[in-house]
């Protein structure tokens, strides 16, 4: 170790570079150029687990999907244990996270031989271009995250590209039990198969929680290939062996290159914009509130354009609740939702209800009956 | 688990299916993969319930 002290940095012809004041601020008088892109250098959305549209806490679910924290799915192949999912105030000391996600087994159970739990992040084939895969040039990743759980003991991540159904596996350790780690795992560019440039699924990392044989009796897969199922999570414990098990987990970033930058702190109204791409939901506060305008095309059929706040990612599906159309104080009663039409170059969506009794012409409020009154759309991967 | 529902309106299939298991209407829209779940579904041999007259 030896350290180097000047004010100034020049280069061969005397033009100063990089100043260096008597605090240790270094200014640079020129671009600084650094090897990949600063901005949106975090390929995941959500990494901090600051949002949560749909709910911070669900019990007793034992089946997959988009519970709590936005982009985070839980992908549950033949459960047999049961788990709570949350928004969780429990962080890492002084690294500038407010939330995490967690997950806590509440019905214990061996892993059985086709059984798999992993909590994982999709992406757009659009959103990857610039790793360059499939080419001689393929960037390198690396995933940098904090973890705690009580289990100790060997985890895998598990990178998933589903347009050439490759994959990549790496072994991590939770060293400590109860007490927060930073891991940082590199994987290497794929010079094999390209990803589509387009709006669907192209690649999944995945966390792995519980796996049965039929993705562990193999030789664990740590360079890219086409996907051996076996070799995919060997060695992965099961989080869901004991009834109160938990794995917390936040900052996780996904970069190009070789090494882990710090955590991208992005404010909570850009990353809520990132995640309503692929889920929006509008809540009622108390009965009575609207929701959107429409109007009556006929006598069953009321015709609302809701608005949404970005681009959804493509065609939504729709959900809703404790909902009628209003019109004055007529309340019409919605029996069903017949059709959605949507434009990728729209914020709105046109939602079709069916109704009892609408009138055609009508200007009609779609209105909350009460305060868990909602229409919600979702175009996850 | 799926349930074909009608446009009122026009009285024919409108496009989108109802998922009875969380009440969600899925488009009928290749992009969407909650769409591509009910095709393969479908693929299976399965067949969904009949909408409403």
């Amino acid at each position: 170790m030896s350290t180097i002290k000047v004010n100034n940095i020049q280069n061969a012809n005397g033009t100063s570079a990089i100043a260096i004041d008597s605090s240790g601020v270094a200014t640079f008088s020129k671009t600084l150029v650094p090897s990949s892109s600063m901005m949106y250098r975090n390929l995941i959305i959500n990494g901090a687990m600051q949002v949560a549209q749909r709910a911070t806490i669900v019990s007793g679910q034992g089946l997959g999907g988009y519970i709590t924290v936005d982009r985070w799915s839980t992908s549950y192949v033949n459960p047999s244990a049961v788990w709570t999912h949350s928004q969780d105030t429990d962080v890492p000391s002084g690294q500038g996270f407010g939330y995490s996600f967690k997950m806590q087994c509440t019905t214990a159970s061996a892993v059985g031989t086709n059984e798999r739990l992993m909590v994982g992040q999709r992406f757009e084939g659009q959103m990857l271009q610039h790793l360059k895969k499939g080419t001689a040039n393929a960037e390198s990743l690396t995933l940098s995250f904090w973890v705690k759980s009580n289990k100790t003991g060997t985890y895998i991540a598990n990178l998933y590209d589903t347009d050439n159904t490759r994959q990549i596996s790496k072994a991590y350790t939770i060293s400590s039990a109860d007490t927060w780690e930073k891991k940082i795992i590199t994987f290497a560019g794929d010079t094999t198969g390209t990803l589509d440039n387009d709006n669907n699924q192209s690649f999944i990392l995945f966390f792995g929680l519980a796996v049965g044989t039929f993705e562990t009796s193999g030789t664990l897969q740590t360079s890219w290939g086409s996907a051996v199922g076996t070799d995919r999570f060997v060695g992965q414990v099961n989080l869901g062996d004991a009834v109160n098990n938990y794995i917390n987990i936040t900052g996780i970033q996904l970069e190009v290159g070789d090494a882990a930058t710090p955590f991208e702190h992005r404010p909570y109204d850009a990353e809520l914009a990132r995640c309503q791409r692929y889920y929006v939901i509008h809540n009622s506060n108390a009965v009575g509130d609207r929701l959107a305008n429409g109007q009556g095309d006929s006598t069953s059929v009321v015709n609302f354009i809701v608005p949404v706040p970005t681009i959804l990612r493509t065609y939504p599906v729709c959900g809703f609740n404790n909902l009628v159309c209003r019109n004055g104080v007529t309340n019409v009663t919605i029996s069903s939702l017949g059709g959605i039409n949507y434009s990728t170059t729209s914020n709105f969506v046109n939602v079709y209800f069916n109704t009892v009794s609408s009138v055609q012409g009508a200007g009609y409020m779609l209105r909350a009956t009460d305060a868990d009154g909602y229409i919600e759309f979702g175009a996850e991967l | 688990m799926y349930k074909l529902i009608k446009n009122t309106e026009t009285n024919e299939l409108g496009n989108v299916i109802l998922r009875t298991t969380d009440n969600i209407y899925i488009p009928k829209h290749i992009s969407n993969t909650d769409y591509q779940e009910y095709l393969e579904w479908v693929a299976e041999g399965n067949t969904p319930e009949p909408a409403d007259e």
